[in-house]
């Protein structure tokens, strides 16, 4: 064997023995809790690993569906992330396109700003926008989180979308403003459509994060009627006694659909989510 | 939207000033009343430096692991396709769902992690890992690792991935080895990647809540506090907000302190080269 292919084989050992690690540290606990939630609470409680073929189960799923309000809270889930992505993405994409396009005074201040919010602790904005959703009577209702969520997104969502809006050539635009096409003419019709797989994953980003959320919604969240599945699983799991599976159960429910919509992005994730960087190179 | 963003924030710096409280209507500014009383608590030191360590190990192993695991994605192999495509998701999940599963797999008896190391014979580790003061902060992490990891790696991957493959091909001619090659090859090509992966996981991981209250609320005997979980305790379990917002002031100084720091190297780097 010659030095240089032995040195591939080493590496190729070397990069199978990380994906190996990385498999069980990273996909493995998914696996097991989507396992657990099919296993009966006496099956969980013997420790085992493999259980006899009849101590598999759909009651979890069935107790968690018709027997709780999960459903209920999935929905409210559902209903606030696509408020706040399409209210998200209408604020940024206009933030993103002026920043981009337009000399504005004062310009680069308002870019650090945006950045600059990403600095400042969210435990601590929370405080006085829990106090301006009281006095708005706010409290408690899907509008209110809905507000709360937007403003704690936007600055990221603003950053990355301009990222992505600098890298599009402007000769497009340039051309178009010659024709005599309008600001939002242009928008809509030259940037938006080259732009979609940016605005995929920023409206990606926004429903994840709001679907995600705990903090915000522990706060202006005060009964079951607004409540979202994050606070019901970590209500579930901190129960007296826990019945495992079923938390198991609420619990892929929850990931579920956050899986579903990585599926389709995860080619564009990355690429979408550093743009803002990528540019200032 | 500017509005609705400074309010707060300008608001938020102005309470750490009074002995606001949510269940008072009244209050009134008792200067730095607040960041006098801070000195003397000892429950904001352990905050303070379980964060401080938190954010410094949490970042330092992220950016070594993500350098690895981008290499080893970064090999052309069998199945490395499917890998990358499925490792992300420990990233979009949400984080209660994330720390539900840890808590369930570091169950005494009956989680996997105990399973696991009964069957190699050391039952004498069985515990719960969360509850345990020796062992619950790292912990939390691992929990941190198993979200940004994979993040880390992806963006890597993707910056090392622009660097023309002639570099390399040069390098090799010249008799540089692996190691010089991604010295002085891959680091400055993904240079750009770092530097904004860094800076935004240090924000993140400093100002992070959910991991650690949800997994542990602060404890055992505040083995896992950190700063924001204590200034969420001190505003919606004590309802005192104007202390726990002048706690939010220190954390957004050190934030600060540490931005500062880094612009100044980063110029003076740049200078240099």
């Amino acid at each position: 064997m010659t030095s240089k292919s032995r040195a591939r084989l080493i590496s190729a050992i070397l990069a199978y023995a990380v994906v190996l690690i990385s498999l069980i540290y990273f996909i493995l606990p998914m696996l097991w809790i989507i396992y657990t939630s099919f296993r009966t609470q006496d099956s969980i409680f013997t420790g085992s690993i493999i259980s006899p073929f009849d101590k598999y189960t759909l009651e979890n799923y069935q107790t968690i569906l018709s027997v709780t309000d999960f459903l209920t809270f999935f929905i409210n889930s559902f209903i606030i992330g696509m408020a706040v992505t399409v209210a998200s993405l209408f604020c940024s994409i206009i933030a993103a396109y002026s920043l981009s396009r337009f000399d504005i005074k004062g310009k680069n201040a308002l870019i650090m700003g945006v950045f600059s919010t990403q600095m400042f602790p969210q435990v601590l904005l929370i405080i006085p926008m829990y106090l301006i959703i009281f006095s708005l009577s706010l409290l408690d209702t899907v509008l209110g989180v809905v507000l709360v969520q937007l403003i704690l997104v936007l600055p990221f969502q603003v950053w990355m979308l301009k990222g992505y809006f600098d890298n599009i050539s402007t000769d497009l635009d340039e051309a178009a403003r010659i024709d005599g096409c309008g600001i939002f003419q242009r928008l809509f019709y030259v940037v938006l459509p080259v732009a979609i797989p940016g605005i995929m994953v920023a409206a990606f980003f926004s429903f994840v994060v709001s679907w995600g959320d705990f903090l915000i919604i522990s706060i202006i969240n005060q009964s079951q009627r607004t409540a979202t599945v994050t606070l019901t699983i970590q209500r579930l799991s901190s129960a007296l006694l826990i019945r495992w599976g079923q938390v198991a159960a609420a619990t892929v429910l929850t990931i579920v659909p956050t899986i579903i919509l990585f599926s389709f992005i995860q080619r564009r994730l990355v690429a979408g989510l550093t743009a803002g960087a990528v540019k200032g190179e | 939207m500017a509005v609705f963003t400074l309010y707060p924030m300008v608001d938020g710096l102005r309470m750490a000033f009074t002995n606001q409280n949510v269940l008072r209507h009244t209050y009134q500014y008792v200067g730095l009343a607040n960041f006098v009383r801070l000195w003397s608590d000892d429950v904001f030191w352990i905050s303070l430096r379980q964060s401080i360590i938190l954010t410094v190990a949490v970042v330092v192993l992220q950016f070594i692991l993500g350098l690895v695991l981008a290499w080893a994605m970064s090999q052309d192999l069998p199945g490395m396709s499917l890998f990358k495509s499925i490792i992300m998701a420990s990233w979009v999940i949400p984080v209660a769902a994330t720390v539900i599963m840890f808590k369930f797999m570091a169950q005494p008896d009956i989680g996997l992690i105990n399973i696991f190391f009964r069957s190699i014979g050391l039952d004498q580790l069985n515990r719960y890992w969360f509850g345990d003061p020796d062992v619950a902060f790292p912990f939390i992490m691992l929990l941190h690792l198993w979200r940004n990891v994979p993040f880390y790696g992806i963006a890597f991957l993707a910056a090392m991935q622009a660097i023309p493959q002639s570099y390399y091909e040069a390098a090799e001619i010249d008799g540089a080895n692996a190691w010089a090659r991604f010295r002085y090859i891959t680091l400055p090509g993904i240079r750009g990647m770092i530097i904004v992966m860094v800076t935004i996981h240090v924000l993140w991981t400093f100002n992070n809540f959910d991991f650690v209250f949800l997994a542990t609320g602060g404890g055992p005997i505040n083995a896992t506090d950190v700063l924001p979980v204590y200034v969420y305790r001190q505003s919606w379990t004590s309802y005192t907000i104007g202390y726990a917002a002048s706690m939010g002031i220190v954390m957004l100084a050190i934030l600060l302190i540490y931005f500062i720091i880094y612009i100044r190297l980063y110029e003076r780097q740049e200078i240099s080269r």
